[in-house]
Order: structure tokens, then sequence, then C-alpha cells
């Protein structure tokens, strides 16, 4: 969210700061990690880069943004489509994106639940699995938009128009640069426009079970309702 | 959409006199007496292979039993249509997709960029450059295409690595390595190279790097080939020149080798709006059914694919012998290249003797003009195959998830990271695994509709020109240090 000039705030429904809505274009590297089974794929993780953990989590999200059921992200879709390991890939997409402000927390979890699982099954650690899995990492470059928000209602516009990625950069990847359990709309609707329990209702929707398109029209609800009310 | 010529010739491999003996008039539709096209049509089509299939007696209508054995195939090569504005693509991928691609571009205007590779006809590398670069020019990134040349023995030695590159033996002297060099010497002394960023296609001319110390520009090379298995003599002597590059840009992870320099990941893409893939009216789709006997009342399978083993038509065919114990189903294999290809002719006839006197088994051996026809067959199918044992990344794939039908695929090659299994179409390992997976799709309609709209959603998302166009893009402004990872540009 840019820097924005003061607006007046006579008028209960102005914004303190617009909000500037931007998107985000992202680049795929790939990386040197391969794995080949889960013991390879845990070393992998410990020492691959961060924006690796981040592609196959957070990024997946966006990339596979109009799955709305049983996709979580590509550690667990591996360990259950190409190792055959079910109760393991179950705790994988268990782990909520949403509850990590930082890579390193979100490894060490991802770490954490695969060595547990390969101490209770240690024969599916060098098991070879279908397919091998490549790790790579995601290069994000923001682009602004043309959309400009000073109150609700032109705010429920930009979410209308801009795209589903401009909904991901603000509703998940802003997680990590926050460093908070939130994200950018929460964050300007509770202290630009004095709207916490909307930020609250906002935050709380579910990423998991709906598509991003879904996740613009629960956003819209909250702020259409919110427009109704004011 | 411009409607397909009506009259349009079709093929006349058998006389005039020979189809009018083998002809009984009472058995002709009313159609093929009232239709002059369809009159001439009969007089005219071969038979795939040459050779005439006998079909057993059946149920199915006369009319559909004559188009399947002598299907209205397309002769004349339609001129090809004007490339696509940027501005068409909105009703597409929307319109704030297409203000991020030309906020992407306006940082980069006035940037040239070369293209060089080694045909400018044929090819799925000249199609792509053929469609890419007029969007390029259209969003004031001045984009030229070179092609090199060169002798016949440099077209031999090119072949060669390509065929050791995919794993092939070789046997790799000093001899070739000099013609290589010498040829790529050649096109370096001749082109000209003072632009921003250099685009080099596939190995054939990797070399003109040896241009990069004298120029300001970046460069890049584009890998088109799976370079998971090569022949290590070849690739090493290839991978040094290689290294030369700013970056190198491969299809898919698993056709990467370990270099030193970043590679980043370009999956192949199609445009919507080719021949291939643009939407079609319904009228055009039944009639190209009508054209190959194709009876819509009842569901139809599909594979479009050359006539080749790796594609594994035979086994298709097995599978659908095992759906069709339980589902009343027709199997469509379309495909080319068993005209020109002498081995392909011999698969064809493999997958007409597998195929037998069923004549739900519909085989077209199709010329290369054929993009419309091959579109409306996908769009009037109920599933696709595509049951490869090897592939590239198998754009066929893609294709079929554009037109939002239930994919049921090998998993081999870049098919996996276009098929995730049970969410954007279904992977199969075996003949009894893909009848499995066409049974429950065929049963469960709301089910293949749901993979269906993944696999579109998927492939907008993934693998349209337009995300492609937008990758260039951003490769270029990170190379051209104009926007840096996680900034704002």
């Amino acid at each position: 969210m840019a820097t924005a000039p003061q607006m007046p705030t006579t008028h209960p429904r102005w914004a303190r700061s617009p909000f500037y809505f931007n998107s985000a274009s992202h680049l795929l590297r790939i990386s040197r990690e391969k794995a080949t089974n889960l013991q390879e794929l845990v070393d992998a993780l410990r020492t691959c880069g961060e924006s690796s953990i981040f592609q196959h989590t957070f990024q997946t999200l966006e990339e596979h943004h109009f799955i709305n059921k049983g996709f979580s992200n590509d550690f667990s879709h591996w360990a259950f489509a190409a190792c055959n390991e079910v109760e393991l890939a179950e705790r994988l997409s268990a782990i909520d994106i949403r509850e990590f402000t930082s890579i390193a927390t979100l490894r060490e979890r991802l770490v954490h639940i695969i060595e547990t699982y390969l101490q209770k099954n240690p024969r599916a650690a060098t098991r070879v699995a279908m397919e091998p899995f490549y790790l790579m990492a995601s290069d994000l470059v923001v682009v602004p938009t043309p959309y400009v928000a000073r109150n609700l209602e032109e705010f429920a516009e930009g979410i209308r128009r801009v795209s589903v990625h401009a909904i991901y950069y603000h509703f998940i990847d802003a997680r990590l640069r926050l460093k908070l359990n939130n994200n950018d709309f929460s964050v300007w609707l509770e202290l630009e426009m004095d709207m916490a329990q909307a930020a609250d209702r906002l935050n709380r929707i579910d990423i998991y079970t709906s598509s991003l398109e879904g996740v613009r029209r629960n956003i819209l609800k909250v702020v259409e309702a919110e427009i109704v009310r004011t | 959409m411009k409607e397909k010529n009506p009259e349009r010739k079709t093929a006349s491999e058998t006389s005039k006199s020979q189809v009018r003996d083998q002809q009984d008039p009472a058995a002709k539709t009313s159609a093929a007496v009232d239709d002059p096209v369809v009159q001439e049509s009969v007089s005219a089509p071969a038979p795939p292979g040459g050779k005439e299939r006998r079909f057993r007696q059946t149920d199915l209508p006369e009319h559909f039993i004559e188009r399947r054995r002598h299907p209205r195939i397309s002769t004349e090569q339609p001129p090809p249509p004007a490339p696509p504005r940027l501005d068409d693509y909105a009703a597409i991928i929307g319109k704030p997709e297409l203000d991020e691609i030309r906020f992407l571009a306006r940082h980069l205007r006035g940037k040239t960029v070369k293209m060089v590779n080694s045909t400018a006809v044929g090819g799925g590398v000249a199609e792509i450059l053929n469609r890419l670069i007029p969007l390029m020019n259209e969003l004031e990134i001045p984009t030229r295409w070179d092609v090199i040349t060169g002798g016949n023995d440099f077209y031999e030695v090119t072949k060669g690595f390509h065929n050791a590159l995919h794993g092939g033996e070789y046997n790799l002297t000093q001899q070739i390595k000099d013609i290589f060099m010498s040829y790529n010497e050649q096109n370096r002394q001749r082109m000209e190279f003072a632009d921003d960023l250099f685009v080099i296609h596939d190995p054939q001319p990797a070399g003109l790097v040896r241009s990069k110390s004298q120029t300001r520009g970046r460069w890049i090379w584009r890998c088109h080939i799976d370079l998971s298995n090569p022949h290590p003599g070849v690739w090493d002597f290839l991978k040094p020149m290689i290294e030369q590059y700013d970056a190198s840009i491969f299809s898919a992870p698993a056709f990467t080798r370990q270099l030193n320099v970043p590679q980043y990941l370009f999956y192949p893409s199609i445009d919507p709006l080719s021949e291939k893939n643009k939407d079609l009216p319904e009228e055009f789709v039944n009639k190209v059914c009508d054209d190959f006997g194709i009876d819509r009342s009842r569901p139809v399978i599909t594979q479009i694919s050359r006539f080749d083993r790796l594609k594994d038509p035979v086994g298709v065919i097995e599978a659908y012998k095992l759906v069709k114990k339980y589902v009343d189903c027709q199997l469509v294999l379309a495909g080319g290249g068993a005209t020109d290809d002498p081995e392909g002719a011999v698969v064809l006839q493999e997958v007409m003797d597998a195929a037998g006197d069923d004549p739900d088994v519909i085989i077209l051996n199709l010329p290369p003009w054929s993009a419309l026809e091959i579109n409306a067959l996908q769009r009037a199918s109920t599933v696709i195959v595509q049951k490869s044992l090897k592939e590239g990344f198998g754009l066929t794939v893609t294709e079929g998830l554009w037109k939002e039908k239930p994919v049921v695929a090998g998993a081999v090659g870049g098919i996996p990271t276009q098929i995730i299994h049970k969410l954007t179409g279904v992977l199969v390992h075996s003949v009894e695994g893909c009848a499995y997976q066409i049974r429950y799709l065929l049963t469960h309609p709301e089910f293949a509709a749901q993979v269906g709209k993944n696999g579109r959603e998927h492939a907008k998302e993934n693998f349209l020109i337009t995300v492609n166009l937008k990758r260039w893009l951003l490769l270029f402004q990170i190379l051209l240090g104009m926007a840096r990872p996680n900034e704002t540009i």
C-alpha cells in the first residue's frame, strides 16, 4: 500500500488516507533442489531459499486460485499424488499460511511435520516418488493499478474491478509484508476508516474453502453490508 | 468467427467412377441427394491409410456409416487469418490483466529485442514467434526476428544434436563440432547485434553468444526441448556456450540441467484466438461432426495426435473397448503425419487393424491445415484423451483444458504440470486406468464439468499467450534492472 496524501476527515465516510490497489506479477525460477523421496524433500526444505518456500505455499494458492477445495500447497499435493502418503498429505494440507508472518517459521513447521511423520514411518523416507518434486522460486514484481479508494463505495468498486492477482496481493501475500496475521484491506478499514469489526470479519474469510473469486465475493459482501449500515 | 468456406474442395484420391460404382442409390441420405457439396464430396474422399475399413452390421444410420467410410476432409489450405491485436484478448483475460500487461510494457517502450531461431516456417518455435512478435511490436517494444542460415551439413548436424539431446545415440566428432561452430560464426558475422535484448532459441544458434562481449544487451537462451537425458558429449560441447548467457528459459522443471546461469520457467502457451482454439459457432461444430460422421447424440471420446506409437493410439482403442462394455460411445482418433511420414502410415494401419470393424471408432488422417476442424472435434468431445507414453509439454492437453473439457492424459513429460489429478483433469498410467477414468467421467457429468471448468481456469492462468507475453515483459525488466523482485515498479 503506497503512502497517501491526507484526505479530509470531517465526513465519517472519507478515509484518512486512500487505499491504492496494486497487483503482483510473478516469474518462476527453477531452483537447483530436487527431491525424489520424502527424505530428500526434508533436506531440500532445510536449505532452499525462502522464495522457494513462498512459491510452494503462498504463491501456489494464487496459481490455483480457481480451485475451491482439495488444494492447499504443493508439498501436500506431492505427498498425496506422487508419494501416496495420504496421512502426511492431510497434515501438510492443514497448514494455514495465514498463521505465518515469516517464511522461517513456516519452513520450520513444514520440516517438523515431515520429520515427525518419517519417524513414525521410516520406510516412507526413501521410497521413490512417482514424480520428482522440483523446487521453484518466485520473483514477484508489484504493479500499480489505476484504482484508488477514498471511501467505502470506491473501495467496493476497486474490489470489483481489480484482477484476482490484486486480491491475492493484498489479501494473502500481505501477511508476509505486514508481518501480521492480517491483510491490507483489513488494515485500511481499521486504521483509515475506523471500521474494526468489518476489518475483523474480512480477515476471517476462509481462503482454503473458496476460490479467489469467491474471496472477492465474500469481501464485497462485508464491504457492501458496511456501506448499507453506515 | 469467419465461417469455413462450404465450397472448399474435398479429397479425391478415389475416382468418381469408382465411388459411383460403390454407391447404393437407395442408401443415399436425403442430404446427400439434395446437397451439391455432399454430392461432390461422396465422390472424393479417401479412407485413412488408403485402405477402406469394413464396418460390421449396426443399427447406426447409414449416413453416419457413409461419412465414416468417406469423411469429408478439406484438401486446400485456407489463407492464414490476420494476427490478433492485444485488445482482442480483453474479452478473454479481462481488462485488469490487459492493463497489467500494458503497464509492464510501458517501461520497456523503445527497448529493442532480437529473436533468433533456425527456421521461419514450420515447427512450434516459428508458430510461437509469429504470434508473439506482433504483440511485442504493438506494445512499442521493437522486436525483430532473424533466422540463421546454413548448408545441408549444418542442418544434418543440428538434427543429430536434437536427437542426441533427447537421449539418442550420437557419434560426436571434431568435424561435427567444427561444422556447428563455423556456421554459427558465419551467421554471427552476418548479423548485427545492436539491440537491448537478444533471445536465442534452441541449440542451433547458441554459438551466437560469442558476440555478447561486443554488445551492451542482455542475452537469453530459450530452450524449447527436453534436456533431462541428453547425450553427455553433445551437452558438454554446448554447455559452455549456454553458460555465457545472462539467463536461460525452459518449458518444464524436468527438462532442465544444472547450469550456473538463472533458469526461468516459461510454460509453452496456446493462443486462444488462433484457428485451433478460438470459439466456434455450434453450427460449425455440427457441420464438422456431420462431415466426419460423428453422432452428437452419444458421448464422443477424442484423441488428437499424430499417428505415432508414443501417443499410444492403439492403447486408446483398447481403453475405448473396455469403456464400450458399459457406455455406448464413439472414439475419434484424429491427427496427421501418416501421409508424409512412412512410420506414420505404418502406425495408422496398426490403428485401423486395432479398430477392426467397429463403426464407432472414427479414424481421421487430417492435413496440416485442419486447425478449425480439430478445434471443432475437441469442442464436440465429451472426454478428451491424450494417452501419451512419452511427451514434450503436450499442448494438445492444453487445448483440451482451454475448451473446458475433462481431459484424461498419460502422466508423462509436461502433462502433470497441466493436469492436477482429479482437479484439472485426470492422470493415468495404463490402459485399464484410462478406461476406468473415461467411464467415471462419462457417468459422473457433474464431476466432469467441474474438472473441465478448473482445467480451463488453469490454462487461462498459466498457458495462454498473454501469460507468456507477461513473463517476457517481466524477464526483460528484471534483466535490464528496471524491476527488482518484491518491489513496486
